[in-house]
């Protein structure tokens, strides 16, 4: 019986392209007997959503968002922090003061793994306040990673690069010394703190802000 | 706040939840028949929406696109399952048309056989079966709403009324 073919003026009658009266009469009672079984399934079942749905989705983005940010720190603190330092390109701090230099590779050496950023002077800057911060995260699962922050008014306009594709974003920034709150922007559209900053913010919406500090850097003067 | 909703508003999204999150759980209950599983699939859904917002090209349609991470979400569930015999008595009920304490055990009855009949169809007849003859809707908006052209999806219903029809006769017999 399994897999029997019904019968196609049933079929168009119960897509509703005919009437139970244009039926052979041979086929009405079956035509009823489906009505009666489709009625029963129609009036029975779920209202709707079950109470406190909606919150449950939202707490689990929520979650979800910071599984993303735990499993980034996870993979980039400490040891790859230190491994990014190491490979790659830094300018050269050439201050006439050899304690500036030693002061800013300290600076490098101490603040950048623990934060997951790579804070190093550049001589050049035409603005003596201003420093290169070298930003970076893992997000394999990304298509693009932006930065914002105060810096940028918020803006996603300082696009992060994946160049050997690893999956950890990177981009230079040049930032007046202070201290700045910012975020990465995953995809254009998820906004997530940076997992190894040093500290955060409240932003006011119910978000954490990444919060850097730069300090000043030595006058070579 | 669709648009809000699009470019990351939690709060805007929060509404989106909340106005889809009852049609989405009806077809997800039906889908999976058991009401934890409907809400894990449903919960799965808008974290994925959520993720993929900027793949949502039309803000006018965002329902029916939702509906679709929904349903898909619904098939790839079934399909990563062993098929399993389930019954109403785990759905919570909505109503019954029936007076009568006779009347409404004839028609649970009634429901349970199709429910369970349900559970032994492939994913995507089970999901066209269900769109048209327990949501009520009609293949133009099934259509529209799964990006499936009407003659599959009338081709999928008939395919499943062939194989739920024995059960119509078991249960004339019966």
């Amino acid at each position: 019986m399994r897999g029997m073919r019904m019968r196609e003026e049933l079929q168009a009658y119960l897509d509703g392209e005919l009437k139970l009266e244009d039926l052979p009469q041979d086929l009405r009672a079956d035509a009823q007997a489906w009505d009666g079984l489709l009625s029963s399934a129609r009036s029975m079942g779920p209202a709707g959503a079950p109470l406190g749905l909606d919150q449950r989705v939202m707490a689990r983005i929520q979650e979800e968002r910071a599984g993303v940010t735990r499993g980034i720190a996870r993979k980039i603190n400490p040891a790859l922090g230190v491994i990014r330092w190491l490979t790659n390109p830094r300018p050269i701090h050439v201050s006439p003061l050899a304690a500036a230099a030693v002061l800013a590779g300290l600076l490098v050496v101490a603040v950048g793994p623990r934060l997951g950023l790579l804070s190093t002077p550049d001589v050049a800057s035409e603005t003596p306040s201003t420093v290169f911060v070298q930003f970076f995260v893992e997000a394999p699962q990304a298509q693009s990673v932006e930065l914002v922050g105060d810096f940028n008014s918020w803006e996603p306009t300082i696009a992060l690069e994946d160049l050997d594709g690893d999956g950890v974003w990177t981009g230079r920034v040049p930032l007046e010394a202070g201290v700045h709150e910012y975020m990465f922007v995953l995809d254009g559209t998820s906004w997530v703190p940076d997992p190894n900053a040093e500290s955060y913010a409240d932003d006011g919406f119910g978000q954490m802000n990444s919060i850097v500090a730069i300090p000043e850097p030595v006058s070579g003067t | 706040m669709v648009t809000e909703a699009l470019d990351g508003s939690e709060h805007a999204f929060t509404e989106l939840v909340r106005r889809y999150q009852d049609v989405l759980y009806r077809h997800a209950l039906r889908m999976t028949g058991r009401a934890d599983d409907a809400e894990d699939v449903v919960q799965t859904a808008f974290v994925k929406a959520w993720q993929n917002l900027a793949s949502c090209k039309n803000p006018e349609r965002v329902g029916a696109w939702l509906f679709r991470i929904g349903a898909n979400g619904c098939k790839d569930f079934l399909k990563s399952r062993h098929q399993r015999n389930l019954s109403l008595e785990e759905v919570p009920l909505l109503r019954s048309d029936s007076s009568g304490p006779e009347g409404a055990a004839e028609r649970r009855d009634m429901a349970d056989l199709i429910q369970d009949a349900l559970q032994t169809l492939p994913p995507e007849q089970r999901e066209a079966f269900v769109l048209k003859h327990i949501e009520g809707w009609s293949y133009g908006e099934m259509s529209e709403k799964l990006e499936v052209s009407v003659a599959a999806l009338k081709m999928r219903v008939h395919r499943a009324r062939d194989e739920l029809q024995v059960l119509l006769a078991e249960y004339r017999e019966g």
